[in-house]
């Protein structure tokens, strides 16, 4: 088990949004402001780690010719737990995120980490997997939702500081709305899809530089 | 391959059935969970909403209510409750928004007039139609604008004289409809 390398794959180079492009549907629809992308962000992170300890943990057990059923019916429990409590403890999440947390259970990253990492590895190195994607996929969440919520509503941590309102930076009558329209949401997914390409080829240059050195 | 050869082993009958009983138990142990989980949290989840209402209600109706009314005429299918207080009337209406339902409590007086709207529940988008239901100056500012209103009540876009949340039209013409209707529906009352 290698952490600092799955820390890296989750965070940079197989990130789940940025690389792999899996869970597109939450990631564009629900980055308006930075209490979404950090609460789903976690939601999402705590199913993850949870399905891949358990599928990974069931690895042996699951016929394979059934496994898919199973981990949808592991992962959609998780998922409606995870409902549930938010509803229950944290109503005010719940109501912001709507639908998009019951629509997990169909974010291609948790099905996917099960098949590609959780199916084939122990539970220890699984919960790691889990988590580091979770990590990923909440900083690439998080970045932007701060920068559509500022283009968009011109504020800074909505519905987390200053009562709910964010911080203003920008002045009401200036930001450009259809930042938190759908089409904004596509273009600031790409201008940070392109920034993690070129952080990628930076590091990669980096370090041939460094191997030449010696 | 592991599969394959223990395949080879079991006869199709015993290798069905082990299939089934595998999801089988997987299924019931999730849904055992799910309803332990719910057990917990059910109570509190409506206990929530009921506050919700409650909050709502003393909003929009000052003086509370003492009754809730169960045969109400209401043409527009959009009242779905009716509570009744000494200065009027509480309605909960839900008109369909630009994403979906919008859950409102209307207050209205004796006369059809406006006492105060408030926005129970609604999924429209962040930043926009949401503003109609945020407690920020711009929700209270646009809710506002309702309080006296009587008769059918429009955007300024439609010919009325409700200022429509910028980019978000569909919205605050929803919770127009949805005022009307609750005014409609008081009058009817009397």
């Amino acid at each position: 088990m290698n952490f600092k390398k799955q820390f890296k794959e989750g965070l940079l180079t197989k990130n789940p949004v940025t690389v792999q492009l899996l869970g597109m549907c939450s990631t564009l629809a629900i980055t308006t402001s930075l209490f979404n992308g950090l609460g789903m962000g976690a939601a999402v992170t705590i199913i993850l780690i949870c399905s891949n300890v358990l599928i990974s943990a069931l690895r042996k057990v699951i016929p394979s010719q059934i496994r898919i059923a199973a981990y949808i019916t592991i992962i959609a429990g998780f998922v409606t737990v995870v409902d549930l409590f938010l509803q229950a403890f944290i109503p005010d999440l719940a109501e912001s995120l709507g639908v998009f947390i019951p629509l997990i259970v169909v974010n291609c990253i948790v099905l996917g980490r099960a098949e590609a990492f959780a199916s084939k590895n122990g539970v220890l190195a699984s919960a790691v997997d889990g988590l580091c994607q979770g990590i990923g996929y909440t900083v690439a969440l998080t970045i932007v939702c701060v920068i559509r919520e500022l283009l968009g509503s011109g504020t800074f941590g909505g519905g987390l500081l200053n009562g709910g309102e964010g911080i203003r930076l920008i002045p009401a009558e200036y930001p450009a709305m259809q930042m938190v329209m759908p089409v904004g949401g596509f273009l600031v997914l790409g201008f940070v899809i392109a920034g993690s390409q070129w952080l990628m080829q930076h590091l990669e240059k980096k370090n041939k530089k460094k191997e030449a050195a010696k | 391959m592991a599969n394959q050869t223990s395949r080879k082993k079991e006869s199709t009958v015993k290798y069905v059935l082990r299939l089934t009983f595998t999801l089988l138990l997987i299924t019931s142990v999730v849904a055992a969970a799910l309803a332990a989980v719910n057990a917990v949290t059910e109570p509190i989840i409506k206990q929530l909403n009921e506050q919700k209402t409650q909050q709502a209600i003393e909003t929009v109706l000052p003086g509370g209510y003492s009754e809730t009314i169960e045969n109400f005429d209401d043409q527009n299918g959009l009242v779905t409750k009716v509570y009744k207080g000494a200065n009027g009337y509480a309605m909960e209406v839900r008109p369909a928004g630009f994403d979906g339902e919008i859950v409102m409590m209307v207050g209205v007086d004796f006369e059809g007039k406006v006492l105060g709207i408030s926005v129970v529940s609604h999924t429209e988008t962040a930043g926009l139609g949401a503003v109609a239901a945020a407690k920020t100056e711009a929700g209270n500012a646009f809710r506002g604008q309702f309080t006296g209103k009587s008769g059918e009540i429009l955007v300024n876009k439609d010919g009325g004289d409700i200022d429509a949340i910028t980019g978000a039209t569909i919205t605050s013409r929803a919770v127009c409809v949805g005022v009307s209707a609750a005014v409609a529906c008081a009058v009817s009352l009397g």
